[in-house]
């Protein structure tokens, strides 16, 4: 590869990601800084929500599922898509009518009390930190495969690129960014399909029919039940509300938006898996089959593309990585101000907005160190996925529904579900870790919910309700 | 065979369409980027200041 093209290829992006970061302008309140004053129209908040998700597991990740097992992913990736329909249709509306929320933990606040608001804050605050360091591994992986630069230095200036206009810019900063990516990676990534589907000799839509129904069948054979319940779940509630996402809702400019928004991006989901999955299928004729599944994109490009290219789709994987890092990194900001400062202490606004930043830069920091303890990209997500949708979910969906819910079914739910996933996890961290933590999540949601059954049942309404 | 070559072809042409509505995507966001980095800031206070 030529270093000087792919060093301009990467300058110009960076100049560009500047520009943009600077037209996104310092957040000067709080306000600002965590909700862009609610003024967010659809497009945008569509395009973050879908940047977002869009990380390495949904580009790199799904290609090389679909070159093993074809449209396997595709039909367990739909669960995700019903999960942000679902979410789109019951649940971001109803936040984003609540008065004076900032983020899930308010939510939490409004309904369980103030303790319950500070356990979801620290739950949060440790998932947020928890992706924070798979992306910024993620990101690392793609500059030290590229460039040669030691493991170090790439994270660092993944971390310290991202965080720098996360913290002056905040959300409206993290949301400008997420569009100027998403439109890079949506552009390249199919173009890269259709040009191996018709400008590739060994490609072509008769070698992809050939292909198709060999790799699916072969996935099906390979993958036992279990692991296919346990990664529907997965897919189904992993992700479901975390804070970039219930950041987003509140952000929205009227909770119409914020409803379109979500079932947008869930529409969208299915597009984009069935063209990751359909780059891998191609891929089958394109690359030899012992790639290891990581690198069947990078591959199939590097056969595919002219020097540019190629240096132009690793911008679109480095886009991907910092898009879904810089809204972690502000949620985790907002999360710590708001569900754990503010509970604690009395802010005024400038103080809060100082602190928010500040919290950027630690946020950013402590997932940069933490990138050694990331198992794999997969597994690290997996872990955070089990702790969110055990820990968070029952308390958060059942309690926007019901009209007086009980403070100690939120909390029991919380703890329990937390230390269930943690012993769970646990007790997997085995060589074949991956494969059990897609399973880990059905005991632990279970307990959850059971926990959230017994403080309902044996809890008293709050005070004031 | 020619009931699985229907189905292969009708799945190539739905990928195909994928394919271009994830770009057409971009385009809409690209398009949304544009105007709101184009877009002088307004601040609600400021407004109010300067009108009193």
């Amino acid at each position: 590869m030529n270093p000087v093209l792919s060093a301009t290829v990467v300058f110009v992006y960076l100049a560009a990601l500047v520009f943009v970061a600077l037209r996104a302008r310092v957040a000067r309140d709080f306000d600002e800084f965590s909700v862009a004053r609610r003024t967010l129209p659809l497009a945008l908040i569509f395009g973050s929500i879908a940047a977002t998700y869009v990380g390495p597991a949904f580009s790199i990740g799904f290609v090389g599922r679909g070159f093993h097992s074809g449209f396997l992913f595709l039909f367990v990736g739909s669960a995700y898509a019903v999960q942000n329909i679902l979410v789109g249709l019951l649940v971001a509306p109803r936040l984003r009518e609540l008065k004076g929320c900032f983020t899930l933990g308010d939510a939490f606040g409004q309904k369980y009390g103030r303790k319950a608001q500070i356990i979801a804050g620290l739950i949060s605050l440790g998932i947020c930190t928890g992706f924070s360091a798979v992306m910024i591994k993620a990101g690392g992986v793609v500059l030290t495969d590229t460039f040669g630069l030691p493991t170090w230095l790439s994270v660092s200036l993944i971390a310290v690129i991202t965080a720098s206009y996360t913290t002056f810019g905040g959300l409206r900063a993290s949301v400008i960014t997420d569009a100027f990516h998403f439109a890079l990676f949506a552009i390249l990534l199919p173009v890269t399909l259709l040009c191996a589907m018709f400008f590739h000799f060994k490609g072509g839509p008769a070698a992809f029919s050939a292909e198709a129904p060999v790799a699916t069948l072969n996935g099906l054979r390979s993958t036992p039940a279990i692991e296919i319940v346990g990664l529907t779940v997965a897919f189904l509630l992993g992700e479901t509300l975390i804070p970039p996402y219930a950041n987003l809702a509140l952000a929205s400019r009227t909770s119409r938006v914020s409803k379109c928004g979500f079932i947008t991006a869930g529409i969208f989901s299915i597009l984009w898996f069935a063209v990751m999955t359909a780059t891998g299928i191609m891929a089958r004729c394109i690359v030899p089959s012992d790639t290891p599944e990581d690198h069947v994109l990078l591959e199939l490009v590097r056969s595919l593309m002219p020097i540019g290219g190629y240096s132009l789709l690793l911008v679109a994987l480095i886009s991907i990585v910092l898009s879904s890092l810089d809204s972690l990194l502000n949620a985790g900001a907002v999360v710590f101000t708001e569900d754990i400062v503010k509970p604690l202490t009395a802010l005024s606004d400038r103080t809060a907005l100082l602190v928010g930043r500040r919290a950027t830069i630690v946020i950013a920091t402590v997932a940069a160190v933490c990138v050694p303890a990331v198992p794999s990209i997969i597994g690290g997500l997996l872990i955070c996925y089990t702790v969110w949708a055990s820990a968070i979910l029952p308390a958060a969906i059942i309690g926007l529904w019901l009209k007086n819910p009980r403070p100690l079914a939120g909390v029991l739910s919380m703890g329990v579900g937390t230390l269930v996933a943690i012993i769970a996890i646990a007790i997997v961290s085995t060589p074949d870790f991956e494969t059990k933590t897609r399973v880990t999540i059905i005991p632990a949601l279970g307990a959850a919910l059971a926990a959230y059954l017994i403080g309902h049942r044996f809890g008293k309404i709050k005070a004031g309700a | 065979m020619q009931f699985q070559t229907v189905i292969v072809t009708v799945i190539l042409i739905l990928v195909v369409m994928a394919a271009l509505l994830v770009i057409a995507s971009g385009v809409w966001v690209a398009a949304a980027l544009l105007r709101a980095i184009a877009r002088p800031r307004t601040d609600p206070q400021e407004d109010a200041a300067n009108q009193r």
